[in-house]
């Protein structure tokens, strides 16, 4: 199976926080976890002129997950089409995953006390949807398929700007 | 974690979908209802809809948590203890109804109709539109307190009718997917109107130019080509200035200007004395800015523009979108692809905004006597150009003292101690009634005051036909997803039923909410329940549909010399006015109050004051925060995150909020979002009056003279930090 993921293009992240709610609804996440969230960056002044960009940030579901090696339980695993999932049967929340996690994506659920995170919607993928995430985004800042083709659309439309732009 | 499905959840066929419409705000977006065993599971986006084509924002995804809020009112009930104190018991709908109609004729009888109103200014609220005007026309009730009347749509409804016929420069008409540059000027509709903002990405992405005119930094701007920092209130000498480029520089459409303008020569005259080195002084951006402006607009045909409240909240809003509305009339970009599109809604709907102006008018010399109808007549009077309310501030005063008459009843469909400035004098105002009912979904600082609440229907729980305020050709068909939740009911049900048992006439043509939705669409040839079935009708878009019958104005022209203003006595064409309280009209209190407080800047995860109380956004979007320069925050000695005073002159008052520095404003300007409370606070209060701006914005004169605005965008203010004991 190949590999699927969700690309974020900031280009097109305006920050309306869509994707954290459609999360948390499809989830039943409580308050205050969030298995997607939108970080705010600026605004600042870079070269004398205003920034500010968002950026929406959740489990990458890495090629080697840090994560999973930092696991003492084996509560994580990797499936073939790369996805990574925690075991709640087997998670005892030592939340020594959240630590390797280098994006801070993995969350203690007050509840439960074990470790959450972005499952990809596995079960929406299966039944052949997109991540509630990514269906709900207005502007398609959020996209999710195979990576090499999301970047080569993202390439193109960069190149196409470009030209518009000569 | 993932909550685990149970095996009956996994069961095929257990979760029943209904296609249905969000009123979480103006955008109405079509969405999916999942239902199991009568109760709502999810909401999702609907992939066909044309609005929003199966995104939907932070608001429409986390209205599960208003339906089944704990705190939800969900039986009627009366006051017990004295107004405000907080005590409540529970009653039947038949005493409700019975006490509310008993004591609605009482003032009616003893006070004259006019004596009695409603008020409200959400999107739910619009669909009862209907109900309540067949109440108030059954009472010959003239009043009908639209309590933002004043700055939310008719200041852009008179402006841009006045000139050519049609409102365009609000949501739906800016065709922003097929521009070549966007003007978007006092708005952010990121915040504001989700599915415009994807629009204006999706127009961006096919290479359209944007233009941001806004003095805040906003997400908008953050993705515009030009975002030009206007000073709070000086849009009007903006727009002078750019017009004045643009005629100088004939960047105009000439074919357009010829055949289709009357007064282009007066206003060529009139623009001679506003160039933009004079704007710039005025609007405190830069004079190659502003040409810069003015040219990426008028040359990169088709042009989008779009007006919001940031230019509608000022002592000369109609002339300042007058002025904005000319230009995108000169530069030709009325009603063709990419520009601003005229509305053309389904042939054959009756129309919620129709009915009630038309259908269900009162004869003239009733209407004479709304609350503004003599010195706004274009908004309140008869005939008005935007749907006959009365003036917002003036209904307040009127309250108080009685004059012209006394108004001793009313309905609050809203929150009005957090919707209308001056709060203070609201509560004055509502306290003084004889009888206050409510209906709303919380137990909000203004229900608190009320004598009987009337708990109405979420849009999962009732049905209707809508018509949103994003688009120019579509109506859809909202149906009930579930049945209410505890004792709620439809509004326009309780309407009818206050009509009948108040002994009065409901219209012919509908008296109950399944007549009206049939009534609504039948001149499409089709029943509700048929409508229901299709979701939604769009009627194919036309351009230049003026070229069939001229443009809906006395002379069937785009007047740039204003008629109907002329007739009015008011200047028929445009021209700068400082508001009244800013450093340049008001230089002696502005060495007392040295910043300039604009005020409403909008979240997505709140509309107005609702959503305080929703888990899911609340903590977006926590408190209210004071947004100020941090040069403007180190020379006060304030640090992010401190606790401030926002305080206004002329004994209005201060305020708390905490402030949070930030370069996204002009070092002499601050922000202060508008509308907040705190459910969670038990006190009957709820907060109100911590840091709610509007108790600290006066709803006094001077007022724009033809829509009756008040200047809340452009104030002057002073900012302390609060000290430990306070």
């Amino acid at each position: 199976m190949s590999k699927r993921a969700i690309m974020v293009d900031i280009d097109l992240c305006y920050g309306c926080f869509a994707c954290e709610v459609a999360c948390k609804q499809e989830h039943s996440l409580p308050e205050n976890v969030n298995w997607i969230r939108v970080h705010k960056i600026g605004p600042q002044k870079v070269n004398g002129k205003l920034q500010m960009h968002f950026y929406p940030m959740q489990c990458r579901h890495c090629t080697r997950p840090p994560c999973m090696d930092a696991c003492p339980e084996h509560a994580i695993t990797q499936r073939r089409d790369g996805i990574v999932l925690i075991s709640e049967e087997r998670c005892i929340g030592c939340l020594k995953c959240a630590e390797a996690c280098p994006f801070g994506a993995i969350e203690c659920h007050p509840g439960t006390g074990l470790a959450g995170k972005c499952t990809l919607c596995v079960e929406r993928i299966e039944e052949g949807k997109v991540p509630s995430c990514v269906y709900h985004c207005p502007t398609g800042a959020l996209g999710f398929g195979d990576p090499n083709e999301l970047m080569a659309r993202k390439q193109k439309a960069v190149a196409q700007e470009e030209l518009r732009n000569l | 974690m993932p909550r685990k499905r149970t095996d009956s959840e996994r069961a095929a066929g257990s979760t029943r979908i209904v296609r249905t419409v969000c009123d979480r705000c103006h955008c109405e977006c079509g969405v999916f209802v999942h239902v199991r065993d009568g109760r709502a599971i999810k909401v999702e986006g609907d992939p066909h809809h044309p609005i929003n084509e199966g995104s939907l924002c932070p608001k429409g995804l986390a209205v599960l948590q208003t339906v089944y809020h704990p705190d939800r009112i969900l039986y009627p009930m009366k006051r017990t203890g004295q107004r405000g104190e907080g005590k409540w018991q529970r009653i039947s709908w038949d005493e409700a109804l019975d006490t509310v109609a008993a004591t609605f004729k009482e003032v009616m009888e003893k006070y004259g109709p006019e004596s009695i109103t409603w008020s409200w200014g959400d999107a739910a609220s619009h669909n009862t539109w209907v109900s309540k005007q067949a109440w108030l026309t059954a009472m010959n009730a003239p009043n009908h307190l639209h309590s933002d009347a004043h700055y939310c749509f008719y200041p852009v409804g008179i402006a841009n009718r006045a000139t050519f016929g049609e409102m365009v420069t609000s949501e739906g008409s800016p065709d922003y997917r097929n521009s070549r540059c966007m003007m978007l000027w006092g708005g952010n509709p990121v915040m504001s109107h989700p599915t415009a903002a994807r629009d204006i990405m999706i127009g961006k992405g096919k290479g359209a130019k944007i233009i941001v005119i806004d003095p805040r930094f906003t997400e908008t701007a953050s993705k515009a080509d030009l975002w030009l920092q206007v000073r709070p209130g000086a849009d009007d000498a903006l727009a002078l200035s750019m017009l004045n480029v643009i005629i100088n520089e004939e960047l105009y459409d000439k074919e357009f200007v010829d055949t289709w303008c009357s007064g282009f020569e007066q206003l060529r005259e009139r623009v001679q004395d506003y160039p933009p080195r004079w704007g710039s002084e005025i609007t405190w951006v830069d004079e190659e800015e502003i040409i810069q402006a003015a040219r990426m607009y008028a040359t990169n045909k088709p042009a989008s523009m779009h007006t919001r409240m940031g230019v509608c909240m000022s002592t000369n809003t109609v002339q300042t979108i007058r002025a904005i509305s000319i230009m995108l009339a000169i530069c030709g970009n009325l009603d063709i692809k990419g520009g601003n599109v005229f509305k053309r809604l389904p042939q054959g709907l009756r129309s919620r905004r129709e009915i009630p102006d038309k259908e269900l008018a009162l004869p003239p010399e009733i209407q004479d006597k709304k609350i503004g109808a003599q010195e706004y007549p274009l908004l309140s009077g008869s005939p008005t150009l935007v749907g006959n309310f009365s003036h917002p501030p003036s209904v307040i005063h009127t309250m108080i003292t009685g004059k012209p008459y006394p108004i001793k009843a009313l309905w609050a469909c809203n929150d009005l101690l957090l919707c209308l400035e001056g709060a203070r004098e609201t509560k004055e105002a509502l306290m003084n009634l004889d009888f206050l009912v409510g209906s709303d979904f919380f137990m909000t600082p203004t229900l608190e005051l009320c004598d009987v609440i009337l708990p109405p229907a979420t849009y999962l729980e009732r049905e209707e036909p809508v018509e949103s305020l994003c688009t120019v050709n579509t109506i859809s068909a909202r149906q009930k997803a579930i049945d209410p939740v505890g004792e709620c009911r439809n509004e326009k049900d309780i309407d009818f039923e206050i009509i009948r048992r108040m002994g009065l006439k409901p219209p012919a043509q509908f008296q109950s909410p399944e007549e009206f939705n049939d009534y609504s669409v039948k001149g499409m040839g089709v029943t509700y329940e048929d409508f229901k079935k299709k979701g939604y009708i769009s009627e194919p878009v036309q351009y230049k549909k003026y070229e069939e019958k001229g443009f809906n104005t006395p002379s069937g022209k785009v007047e740039i010399y204003c008629s109907l203003f002329e007739k009015y006595g008011y200047d028929p064409l445009p021209f700068y006015q400082e508001n009244p309280e800013t450093p340049i009209s008001a230089p002696e209190l502005a060495k007392e109050y040295p910043l300039m407080l604009i005020t409403g800047g909008r979240h997505v995860v709140y509309f107005h004051a609702a959503h305080r109380q929703i888990p899911w956004l609340r903590e977006i979007a926590p408190e209210p925060t004071l947004t100020i320069h941090p040069d403007t925050a180190m020379h006060l000695g304030i640090k992010d995150g401190d606790m401030v005073w926002i305080e206004a002159p002329k004994g209005r008052g201060r305020i708390k909020m905490k402030a949070e520095l930030t370069e996204a404003l002009h070092p002499r300007v601050v922000h202060a979002p508008s509308h907040w409370w705190f459910p969670e606070k038990k006190d009957p209060t709820h907060g109100c009056w911590d840091s709610n701006i509007n108790a600290i914005l006066s709803n006094d004169p001077p007022y724009d003279p033809i829509v009756g605005a008040t200047p809340l965008r452009g104030c002057l203010c002073r900012v302390y930090k609060v000290q430990k004991e306070e």
